[in-house]
């Protein structure tokens, strides 16, 4: 028995948390344990989607919502009609870019370059919180 | 897998409401008929635009739509405010 399990079951015993609680969390410790078991070393699962969340913040008397839930595949399609980009606006780009302090060249991005950016939106989380609370991350 | 149904609901400020359970498939079906259609045209495109502009290039304009169209299945789209209300979801 692992640790962090034990002591899920340590405060069920001490009545510091509910059944429900501590079923949700065994469930949060597994998850990633069965994860990591059935893939292979090295190699992840990409996400399912993308979601964007816009929440008023406490406080706030605004009550803008905004759920967009964006699936993984439609972004690599989507990405992929940036080859049909016009020479002239990926130079306006770069020198957008460059005006910006980003030394990036937009002409060198071919697609395996893709593949591997959307890959590693995997990891993006992105969470703001002001007048209104801001959420985006990728959902399996 | 090609998204058949759009549910669609917009309310709108003076509360009038707006609901469509639309069965997206006619315009898929529509849509290839077109592409069908226009496919001689890009072609002619394509061999007139190879010496200066996209070229063949351009033939990859259907595999790319359908790639999107087939992918658009679970987009989820819900924006509110106090007042209005736009939802719209690919199944």
């Amino acid at each position: 028995m692992s640790e962090e399990r034990k002591k899920i079951l340590e405060m069920l015993a001490a009545g510091k948390i509910t059944v429900e609680e501590s079923e949700k969390l065994l469930a949060a410790i597994s998850a990633p344990e069965t994860a990591t078991g059935t893939a292979e070393p090295g190699t992840r699962q990409p996400f399912k989607y993308l979601r964007v969340l816009v929440e008023p913040g406490p406080g706030s008397e605004s009550q803008e919502r905004v759920n967009i839930r964006v699936p993984y595949k439609l972004i690599r399609a989507g990405l992929k009609w940036a080859s049909f980009i016009p020479k002239d606006a990926q130079s306006k780009i770069n020198e957008a870019l460059q005006e910006k302090g980003i030394n990036f060249d937009f002409d060198r991005i071919k697609p395996e370059d893709i593949e591997e950016l959307v890959a590693q939106l995997n990891d993006l989380t992105v969470e703001v919180e002001g007048k209104e609370k801001v959420r985006i991350f990728c959902e399996t | 897998m090609l998204p058949m149904i759009l549910k669609m609901r917009i309310v709108g400020e003076s509360g009038k409401r707006f609901r469509l359970f639309f069965p997206v498939i006619l315009v898929w079906i529509i849509l290839f008929a077109l592409l069908l259609a226009l496919l001689p045209l890009i072609l002619l495109a394509a061999i007139l635009s190879a010496p200066w502009g996209p070229g063949f290039r351009l033939l990859a304009i259907y595999p790319l739509l359908v790639a999107v169209l087939f992918n658009l299945s679970g987009l989820h789209i819900d924006v509110q405010d106090a007042r209005q209300q736009t939802y719209l979801h690919f199944s």
